[in-house]
């Protein structure tokens, strides 16, 4: 058999795979947002759909919320993350339970947390109760679906913090204990020891917690419907909302504005992280 | 004056005492090193004296600094790591100058001091590469050079020759002893090989079970070892159990053993009745003597090139001797003696 039909052929389950479904839903999504795969009429090519969506103020709102969701939660995710990784390098008794417990969230549903943390902070919810048998609070106030969507990075954080911690974790272990020893005989207090050794170590890492956690909390649904503020609307949200009404196409505009912005907002991420995490050197 | 000076320090791990009460000084421009085997400690008391590890009892002076609970970051120590831990993602400029920038040393004074480091190990051609870029012998370079620019008043040496060939080994130790003294820096060294301390060092310290079994300087150490740990340990010796049998004259004492009577010279008198009692391989005077003659069959040789391993056995003892010979594939017997000066008492038997 041919050298080149032989790697096809080894490729094909898990290359085919991704062309095949997400090249293909790909496809379909662009295609759509410029009139093609028309439902309900005819198909052909046409810039209406994203020049309306551009002139729709809730759409640009939905970007700047959803772009605003994403970047927060992964810097969040990544900052909770690093303490907990380089605490629990070294091993230490009961370092394998703690781990384990922070690592929990990853088993339970994002909807099955959101309702939780709703429940929790609802009006006469035990936040609120405690809150107030403690004597801060004089009466129960509203937590629930805040304007800040404090409410949301606060789940999208708790859910994404252990998948961060798990890549960042591999990472910080890499780095040998005699590397640290160095740079503390060399004059690095802790934070320096962080600054000029772990974190330029751990770039690449800590690159992909970003990038992971970003793109999911762009895209998020659940947290935003159960938990987020009333007011705003997330891109998804926005899409389901399209898709509601059946229009397709202003949904495929949202789809690919998701895609773009996932991509782009990834590369800007990466780039900035290797940046700020080597010293200022991108190399 | 005393650069660092260590005081009954003992550091344990649980119910395992890996350092057990040990003290020693270091003066300005001296080269001490830890010698022993695997596990002795020697490493675990380099890492009290770094700040690695507070030791559990005792106390560590550096310039005649309490220094006993002060972080690594904080003592005026410098370290060469075994593994040379050199940072990956910076460059060799970067890694020499890491501590300096740590320091806040203004920027001229950090380029000059660079630049002195790199023209002293020959580094300046490699100043813009990456520690992965480098050789062995390279990478070690760098590792000194950087310990080197902070110009510390000890520095710290944990085997950072233990990685390279024993060519390269044999330039580098001449180099960094060389460099030490250029510095006049106090120098602590830890290795288990003892050519390398007995090559490098103004006094080597013996470990064994975290203590500290003899020191002394290299031809104290090999010529007048205390102990049968330390004559098997420094050099290669046979070693025997003996028996006092009495005083010839005044230094001269005449002893029993499995390979017959012996005739010592020893300046100090036995420590015991009993006792066990060493001589060098390499001390062997070939032919009958009028003292402590031998004469035995070869049971087996190693040619070692610029001299033969030959093995003997007298009355199921095998004793080894060292004939700078190679062609002797003829000889099947040997009759040698031993000088009484050549024999050297050891400690007690229990």
């Amino acid at each position: 058999m041919k050298r080149w039909l032989k790697i096809s052929l080894l490729l094909m389950p898990g290359l085919g795979l991704i062309l095949i479904f997400i090249g293909s839903v790909v496809y379909i999504a662009i295609a759509q947002s410029f009139g093609y795969f028309n439902l309900s009429g005819e198909s052909g090519f046409s810039l209406e759909y994203w020049a309306k969506m551009f002139d729709r103020l809730s759409y640009s709102r939905a970007i700047g919320y959803s772009l605003y969701i994403g970047v927060a939660s992964a810097f969040l995710a990544v900052i909770f993350a690093y303490p907990l990784a380089i605490w629990l390098r070294r091993p230490f008794a009961g370092s394998l339970f703690i781990s384990a417990v922070l690592k929990a969230p990853l088993l339970v549903h994002g909807l099955v947390v959101a309702f939780l943390y709703i429940n929790i902070i609802s009006y006469n919810g035990i936040v609120n109760q405690l809150l107030q048998a403690l004597g801060i609070w004089d009466g129960p106030h509203r937590l629930q679906n805040d304007s800040g969507a404090v409410g949301v990075l606060i789940l999208q954080t708790w859910k994404n913090m252990p998948f961060a911690l798990l890549l960042l974790s591999g990472a910080v272990q890499a780095i040998g204990d005699d590397l640290l020893d160095a740079a503390a005989d060399l004059g690095a207090g802790p934070f320096d020891r962080f600054r000029r050794v772990i974190a330029p170590l751990a770039v690449s890492a800590t690159q992909a917690a970003l990038v992971i956690v970003f793109v999911g909390a762009l895209a998020d649904f659940s947290f935003q419907v159960i938990a987020g503020p009333i007011n705003k609307q997330s891109l998804s949200q926005l899409m389901v909302f399209f898709k509601g009404y059946g229009r397709w196409h202003d949904a495929a505009v949202i789809a690919v504005t998701l895609m773009g912005l996932g991509i782009a907002g990834s590369g800007v991420l990466a780039l900035f992280s290797r940046f700020v995490l080597r010293g200022g050197r991108l190399s | 004056m005393n650069t660092v000076s260590v005081q009954n320090v003992s550091m344990r791990f649980g119910d395992f005492t890996a350092v057990d009460d040990v003290s020693f000084t270091v003066a300005d421009g001296e080269f001490v090193t830890l010698l022993g085997p695997s596990g002795c400690g020697k490493t675990t008391l380099l890492n009290v004296v770094s700040g690695f590890l507070q030791p559990s009892a005792g106390k560590i002076e550096i310039g005649g600094v309490d220094v006993t609970f002060v972080p690594p970051e904080k003592r005026d120590t410098a370290m060469c790591f075994q593994s040379y831990a050199l940072f990956p993602h910076l460059s060799v400029a970067e890694n020499l100058q890491f501590g300096l920038k740590q320091k806040r040393l203004p920027a001229a004074e950090r380029k000059q001091r660079l630049n002195d480091v790199a023209e002293k190990l020959d580094l300046v051609a490699q100043l813009e590469k990456l520690p992965n870029q480098l050789s062995g012998g390279q990478q070690q370079r760098v590792a000194l050079g950087r310990a080197l620019t902070m110009r510390p008043s000890v520095v710290l040496f944990d085997e950072p020759l233990s990685n390279l060939d024993a060519k390269l080994r044999e330039s580098v130790r001449l180099e960094i002893r060389k460099i030490q003294a250029d510095y006049n820096l106090a120098a602590i060294y830890v290795t288990h090989d003892q050519g390398e301390a007995l090559a490098m060092s103004d006094r080597i310290l013996i470990m064994r079970n975290g203590k500290i079994e003899q020191s002394g300087t290299p031809t104290e150490i090999y010529n007048f070892p205390q102990t049968s740990f330390v004559a098997d340990f420094i050099g290669d010796a046979n070693i025997l159990d003996a028996t006092i049998i009495g005083q010839e004259s005044e230094d001269f004492w005449r002893v029993s053993t499995e390979i017959g009577e012996l005739l010592v010279k020893s300046d100090t008198p036995p420590i015991a009745k009993r006792l066990k009692i060493c001589w060098r391989p390499e001390n062997a005077q070939f032919g009958a003597g009028e003292m402590n003659s031998i004469e035995a069959p070869i049971t087996h040789r190693a040619f070692q090139g610029n001299y033969t391993d030959l093995f003997i056995e007298m009355n199921g003892v095998a004793q080894r001797v060292q004939w700078r010979r190679s062609h002797l594939e003829d000889i099947t017997s040997l009759s040698m003696n031993i000088r009484p000066e050549d024999i050297i008492f050891l400690e007690a038997m229990t």
